[in-house]
């Protein structure tokens, strides 16, 4: 008797083993399988530092980083926003000569790579590219300082196809606060709010990621579009400034935004934004290492960055954060702000990447975890993409209707 | 008696018929003329109208009383298409000339949207057959003068990407690479990296403009270009012995290259006894633009009231002679003659210069037609010089530009 029972115990476990197996390949091939027929976009990545260096290729597989072109395929990533950047002190004429040169690398890039990649400036852009096959190429400005206070300036970057521009960086601009300075002109001045409402008319979209709280609530007043937050996370899990609290992701989500949620381990984890803060010492090493290391090169700093960081993490002297925060993080802001409002803005080559997302080609996992979650199919995609083409849409059709009330 | 009355009847009536057929063939050459003028596309390659978008009182769509570009008198004049000229002080270098063009730039393409029923943005000859045949003006841009690339190749190819269709390779003063003619010789002609400037200009599909250049940067310019050049506002020395002007082996050299001459309408470059005497009395055009500068500032409604003042009133007083716009009639001539009709055209320099009696705008454009008729020569050489030179020469320098940017 015991022996049948036994005999019928171990039979039910090697069954549901299978099934729990087999149900887990099924997972797999089918996060496989969505994950590779969705719009996978990217709101922010900084590889346009690296293109400044005249030698980069985003061509081939490269050794460190976090992007290029055989890595985005392996992950997936249809559309992908660099970043225009320079540091918040440089401003004037200088921003505007680099912001220029930094524009042509991004399309100097595209044009070298005709079969892998091409420019996009609007959502349907982004799938016939992507029903071409090939990887659609963004731009957004981080950082107001590179406008010089010009709104010809501004118009110029749009025209050369920058589709957001991010408010300030993490310092103050001449006319909006960031949330990594001390407040000087309480959110936006006024013409503060001229440069948002000129962005709505040129179909730009207002990115409030670095900005501080009262910029974000001045910016969602005045713009007569969508906002996103290009690469910003939830507050609530990781108390960084730079993060959104759940009532600035509920108003940006009541307005039809999006939270890019950004990957950067000081963003995603309190654990390691606490030590970090209780070791100052450490920081001051790391950048005394990466000083060493690349001198003042930007692009050299922000890759031996992550990775100085990743071997004090692996000495145990920083704590290990997995990229299942990242899902943590989505999780979080799609149950306070709907699934609609929640998109990928991992801050790739330009921040700190948790273990499991060292780059590209492993953002399948992100749709996996979601799946296995018990994320529908549909809101998945959404996700991965689709919340953020219809924030376009939308941002590019305020545009239309702003523009055909103005022409004589 | 009678056969007195009959000869002196029948010789009458002769004299009569004979007067009434003159002015039938007048009358038919004016309205073959106005014909041909309104049937042909003409395109003028140099206009300092960019000048006067920042004044407030300048409206584009308006007929003004002043200045000699505005639409009314460009559609009286058959001005079919329009190279909006960015100009600023020579002297300005690096960064903030960068800054400064872009705002000339953007303030080209807000007044054709503001004015998108009568102006149409182009950037091919295509699409300014195009603008002809939907009764718009094309709006083109010229880059008069290199020291606004700020020394950078890559500023160059953003310049291109924002619609720029020429450059000049320098204004009143040389730049960091490219002697002027109205300045001491620092480079002789074009430095190496000049040359890999006029190459890239190859590359991009930018016309390479060498008005204003020395002669050694022209010649050197000549040599190193794959593509036709023009000269976008130069007329003939041997007429007018100005330095802006060309001499008789320029414009055969530049015509032997497929490229154009396109007449400036400046009476100090068009008329001997005009220079002789402004020179003697304010030392030339380069000295009368710093004295206006010193009393304007950045002021150019300022600037182009005074030039005019101070020439009327020289005129009035007898210390400056009158100049016809036949001179232009002149011009033309002595280049077909010299190089062929193929190498002809018009550059104005309508709103940066001082026109001679009779072009006092824009208005007066059919005048040139009809001139030419009447001098002699045929509708489809007449319907080149208008516009169809210069339409022949961007369409070469867009086919190099394809053919460079196929290969490797």
């Amino acid at each position: 008797m015991f022996r049948i029972i036994l005999a019928a115990c171990s039979c039910m476990s090697a069954g549901v083993l299978l099934v729990a197996t087999v149900t887990g390949d099924d997972l797999g091939a089918r996060a496989h399988k969505l994950h590779f027929s969705s719009i996978v976009v990217d709101t922010h990545d900084d590889t346009t530092q690296r293109f400044l260096d005249g030698q980069f290729d985003l061509g081939p597989r490269i050794a460190n980083g976090s992007i290029d072109i055989p890595r985005m395929r392996e992950g997936g990533l249809s559309a992908i926003f660099f970043s225009i950047w320079m540091p918040s002190k440089i401003t004037g004429p200088e921003a505007v000569k680099r912001a220029l040169v930094q524009i042509d690398a991004v399309r100097e890039q595209v044009r070298k790579h005709p079969k892998d990649l091409a420019l996009a400036t609007t959502a349907a852009e982004i799938r016939e590219i992507h029903a071409q096959g090939k990887i659609a190429a963004l731009m957004g400005i981080e950082g107001g300082h590179m406008i010089a206070s010009d709104l010809g300036v501004l118009r110029s970057y749009a025209a050369l196809g920058a589709r957001y521009m991010t408010l300030t960086h993490s310092g103050n601009v001449d006319w909006a606060d960031s949330s990594t300075d001390t407040p000087a002109h309480n959110g936006l001045t006024d013409f503060g709010k001229d440069v948002v409402r000129e962005m709505n008319r040129l179909g730009m979209i207002v990115d409030i990621s670095h900005v501080s709280d009262k910029t974000f609530y001045d910016a969602l007043e005045v713009s007569k579009a969508p906002l996103f937050a290009s690469h910003s996370s939830c507050r609530a899990i990781c108390d960084a400034p730079r993060n959104m609290t759940d009532d600035m992701i509920k108003a940006l989500a009541a307005k039809g935004g999006v939270i890019q949620i950004n990957y950067h381990v000081g963003f995603l984890s309190q654990e390691f934004r606490d030590a970090e803060k209780a070791n100052p010492e450490l920081e001051k090493t790391i950048a005394a290492e990466v000083q060493k290391r690349c001198g003042g090169q930007e692009a050299c700093k922000l890759i031996v960055g992550d990775e100085v960081t990743r071997e004090y993490v692996k000495k145990g002297m920083l704590p290990r954060v997995e990229y299942t925060k990242i899902i943590e993080h989505i999780d979080h802001a799609v149950k306070i702000a709907g699934v609609n409002h929640v998109g990928l803005g991992s801050d790739f080559d330009g921040a700190n990447m948790p273990f499991g997302m060292e780059d590209a080609s492993k953002l399948p996992q992100i749709t996996e975890a979601l799946l296995r979650k018990g994320y529908s199919e549909g809101d998945i995609k959404k996700i991965l993409g689709e919340n953020t083409l219809r924030v376009m849409a939308e941002v590019e059709r305020v545009s239309r209707e702003l523009n055909s009330a103005t022409q004589k | 008696m009678r056969r007195a009355v009959a000869l002196v009847c029948v010789s009458l009536c002769v004299s009569f018929a004979l007067l009434r057929v003159r002015s039938t063939a007048a009358d038919d050459i004016a309205e073959r003329a106005h014909k041909l003028h309104f049937s042909s596309i003409v395109l003028d390659t140099h206009d300092d109208t960019t000048q006067r978008f920042f004044s407030k009182d300048f409206d584009l769509g308006k007929r003004n009383p002043d200045g000699h570009i505005d639409i009314p008198r460009m559609r009286d004049g058959g001005m079919n298409a329009i190279f909006f000229s960015i100009w600023i002080d020579g002297r300005i270098m690096g960064p903030p000339a960068v800054q400064k063009a872009l705002d000339q730039i953007d303030a080209v393409h807000e007044n054709v949207r503001k004015y998108s029923k009568d102006m149409v943005f182009c950037r091919t000859a295509d699409e300014v057959r195009r603008a002809r045949a939907q009764g718009k003006i094309a709006a083109l841009i010229g880059v008069e003068g290199g020291h606004m690339i700020g020394n950078d190749i890559r500023v160059l190819r953003m310049f291109g990407d924002l619609g720029a269709r020429y450059m000049t390779l320098s204004h009143f003063y040389n730049d960091e690479w490219a002697d002027s003619s109205t300045d001491k010789p620092v480079h002789n002609g074009l430095t190496d990296f000049g040359k890999d400037i006029v190459r890239e200009m190859n590359r991009q599909g930018i016309m390479v403009d060498i008005s204003h250049v020395s002669d050694k940067t022209f010649y050197d310019a000549l040599e190193v270009s794959r593509a036709p050049l023009i000269a976008s506002h130069s007329s003939c020395r041997a007429l007018c012995n100005h330095v802006r002007d060309m001499s008789d082996d320029m414009i055969k050299a530049l015509a032997a290259k497929g490229g154009v001459i396109q007449i400036n309408y400046e009476q100090s470059f068009i008329d001997q006894a005009y220079k002789d005497a402004s020179e003697k009395l304010s030392g030339g055009v380069v000295a009368q633009f710093d004295q206006f500068k010193k009393e304007c500032g950045d002021d150019q409604e300022c600037f182009g009231r005074k030039m005019q003042e101070q020439e009327k009133q020289a005129v009035a007083e007898g210390k400056l002679p009158h100049v016809s716009w036949e001179r232009i009639i002149e011009h033309i001539d002595h280049a077909v003659k010299l190089a062929g009709a193929d190498h002809v055209g018009l550059g104005s320099d309508f709103d940066g210069a001082t026109m001679p009696e009779g072009m006092e705008d824009c208005s007066k454009l059919p005048k040139i037609t009809e001139a030419l008729l009447r001098k002699g020569y045929s509708e489809d050489d007449i319907r080149k010089i208008l516009g169809g030179n210069t339409l022949r020469v961007m369409e070469q320098v867009e086919r190099v530009s394809r053919e460079m940017q196929s290969q490797p």
